[in-house]
């Protein structure tokens, strides 16, 4: 049995692309037919222009990045034993600098500033939206008041060696200056990395860390209790 | 697959193949492009721990789709509030469209971060990876019919949107 015009614009509504034999036959039976099939193309063309949006510029090469990394597959238990692992070892007073991507902590600072630490200073905005900031540090169980967010410039999401952290743009009376924070990491406090004509000081967190980045005429001490005092971490933990 | 090379090769090749779609996927159903990115690179990260499980090529799209809508339902569970930025989803392209043209592709644009989820999620399956409604039903876990009557419905919704807003042109006339 043919299809009668309404069933047709249902069909066409829902499957402009649809090129069945049944659909085409219906197609060619009629002026009207062929007509609502053309206007339902046109619109389709529309539609796929109008979804048509160009990705980040970056995106292919962040992704490309991720096959650095070690392959790791998750599941309870060995979540379960690093945390026992973490534990332990902090109760042993050692630092915990395994890293699974890079050699070391020190290494993943210098590479990832390396990678894009210019280009994030480039997007540094005074009016960047205070609402995005606490919606990053929240997602990472962190927060900060005001001492901080009033500095930040920019922020976004980044790989860290231990999951998903925030680089953040930091305005000080010395230029900008970057902070990485890696919830899940620990460092050795305090200890300065150099790097390029850059310098970093990680330091601990109530839970993970942050590297505290500037250029050689900066001295990123100078943020190092701004950091402390108003980055809270592990909001979900404590 | 022991050959680490060969398993970066072949997740480069997936990510050139399909994150672009995935990214505008993504931006489509959130409605905000920094968490797009975040979900598009999210989905990339399980996919590159997971990639020794995906057996059959042929679906990765798919098995990435997967993964990319259980991240964003995740995003969810966190109560994160749903951001919709226009400034920043509405993104200005350099291309060649009349005054009259952009102005209805913005208002298409507008309207598809209006629809509702059950109405948007089938319609960008199709649209953004041309996913038949087979597929979409199979990815989405609701009958094929079910899926057709969204379809045609948020298409429906669009149009009328789009006559609420002054654009009219000549394909109002299907409904």
């Amino acid at each position: 049995m043919s299809m009668n015009f309404s069933e047709f614009k249902k069909l066409i509504a829902a499957d402009p692309r649809n090129r069945d034999p049944e659909t085409l036959r219906a197609r060619q039976s009629a002026p009207e037919f062929e007509a609502a099939a053309a206007e339902a193309e046109a619109f389709e063309e529309k539609l796929e222009g109008a979804v048509h949006i160009q990705p980040p510029g970056d995106l292919l090469d962040h992704i490309k990045a991720i096959s650095q990394q070690p392959v790791r597959q998750r599941s309870w238990i060995p979540l379960a034993l690093a945390a026992s692992l973490l534990v332990f070892v902090g109760a042993a007073g050692l630092v915990w600098k395994q890293s699974h991507q890079w050699e070391n902590v020190e290494a993943y600072v210098a590479d990832h500033y390396s990678h894009d630490g210019g280009s994030v200073i480039a997007k540094a905005d005074e009016n960047f939206s205070e609402k995005e900031i606490f919606k990053i540090l929240a997602r990472l169980d962190a927060t900060a008041d005001e001492q901080l967010t009033g500095r930040i410039k920019f922020i976004k999401y980044c790989p860290t060696p231990d999951g998903r952290g925030a680089h953040m743009v930091v305005s000080t009376n010395q230029g900008p200056m970057t902070i990485i924070l890696m919830p899940n990491t620990q460092v050795t406090d305090g200890e300065m990395v150099e790097f390029d004509q850059m310098h970093a000081m990680l330091v601990n967190l109530d839970h993970g860390s942050a590297a505290i980045i500037g250029d050689a005429s900066q001295n990123v001490e100078s943020l190092v209790g701004v950091v402390r005092d108003s980055l809270k971490t592990g909001l979900v933990d404590a | 697959m022991t050959n680490e090379t060969e398993r970066t090769g072949r997740f480069n090749e997936l990510a050139e193949a399909y994150s672009t779609d995935l990214y505008r996927y993504a931006m489509w159903l959130c409605g905000n492009d920094a968490l797009a990115k975040d979900l598009v690179q999210e989905t990339f990260l399980r996919a590159w721990r997971a990639l020794d499980n995906l057996k059959d090529i042929a679906a990765a799209k798919s098995w990435l789709i997967t993964i990319l809508r259980r991240e964003y339902a995740r995003t969810f569970e966190r109560k994160v509030p749903k951001f919709t930025d226009l400034e920043k989803v509405v993104i200005v392209e350099d291309d060649e469209l009349e005054p009259d043209d952009r102005a209805e592709r913005d208002l298409l644009r507008s309207g598809i971060l209006k629809l509702e989820p059950k109405y948007r999620e089938p319609l960008l399956l199709q649209v953004v990876f041309g996913h038949s409604c087979a597929e979409i039903s199979e990815q989405l876990g609701i009958s094929k019919s079910a899926v057709m009557t969204q379809l045609f419905r948020a298409r429906e919704k669009l149009r009328v949107q789009m006559q609420k807003d002054g654009v009219t042109g000549n394909v109002h006339e299907l409904f």
